[in-house]
């Protein structure tokens, strides 16, 4: 009977490991994804925002970046390398384009190349209302290159995937790819 | 892709067509256009290797005017002549009312396409 209850005290402490370790440590992918929910909660902007939120968002959306990061669009004039408080400021211009935002992702397919890169695929929606009162609904499919820097996940290369390609691809065109980073 | 098909209306695709046989040119396809969930649904105009142009929003391949019974509302689209790389088709939408800039088209590569709408 002592036997069975040290067996049973064993598995029990057994399982509450494996849930401490699931909790407290989450692996990659969890890590990798927790970034993108930030993001999402930093770029949303509810209708009734004040402004200190406002400010601590727009700081809040840098730190997920490294200290550079490649935006590789369909709008060529978009594309480019970017410093990290370059975006922050980018991002809060854009937002005060809408009196709501919101940025939700879905999708996502993650794999890791390399040691400490994630290349993570997902289906970007960005639906609101603009200041104007126009309506905003857009959805668009995207490659991110996350690099783990100080045991954190940052953004290094964001490419909107052009699916429909009405120009020419011109010669000099090159992937988005992990190996640049 | 109006009159041909109303905007937000359910389709069923029938996969296998674009799977096991290459698309021809007026085919409506389903293209992957985000994720596994996001679609459009848009007619293959041109082939790999074939030229695609728009003048006064007539559509042009290889120099030929081609007659497009389907679209049915006034166009007026200009789209300088460009060739269609391998492994890809050229998809426009049958309502092309828009200006050029607003309509989702182009080159698209076949492994996007999943599909033909079963009617």
């Amino acid at each position: 009977m002592v036997k069975i209850k040290y067996i049973l005290i064993g598995v029990l402490i057994v399982i509450l490991g494996i849930l401490a370790a699931v909790i407290f440590f989450p692996n990659e992918e969890k890590r990798v994804k927790k970034q993108f929910n930030l993001l999402s909660e930093w770029v949303s902007r509810p209708p009734d925002e004040n402004t200190f939120t406002l400010l601590q968002k727009m700081k809040n959306i840098g730190t997920l970046f490294d200290e550079h990061c490649e935006l590789k669009a369909p709008d060529q004039s978009l594309s480019g390398s970017y410093r990290r408080e370059e975006i922050s400021t980018y991002a809060g211009s854009a937002r005060s384009y809408f009196s709501q935002l919101d940025l939700k992702f879905y999708d996502f397919h993650i794999v890791f190349p390399e040691k400490e890169i994630a290349k993570v695929t997902l289906t970007a929606r960005l639906t609101g209302r603009s200041t104007a009162g126009e309506q905003v609904d857009e959805t668009r499919e995207l490659e991110c290159i996350l690099k783990k820097i100080e045991n954190q996940w940052l953004f290094v290369g964001i490419e909107i995937v052009e699916v429909l390609k009405k120009d020419q691809v011109p010669t000099e065109w090159v992937n988005l790819s992990y190996e640049t980073y | 892709m109006e009159p041909t098909y109303h905007h937000g209306g359910v389709n069923f695709c029938w996969r296998l067509r674009t799977l096991f046989s290459e698309p021809k040119r007026f085919d409506v396809v389903a293209v992957r256009f985000a994720g596994s969930r996001v679609m459009l649904l848009k007619r293959v105009v041109a082939r790999e290797d074939e030229q695609v142009e728009f003048r006064d929003g007539k559509l042009f391949i290889n120099g030929k005017e081609i007659e497009e019974p389907y679209v049915r509302y006034p166009c007026n689209w200009n789209l300088p002549l460009r060739r269609v790389e391998k492994d890809c088709v050229y998809v426009v939408g049958d309502n092309r009312s828009m200006p050029i800039e607003n309509h989702h088209f182009g080159q698209t590569s076949k492994s996007r396409l999943m599909g033909v709408p079963l009617w």
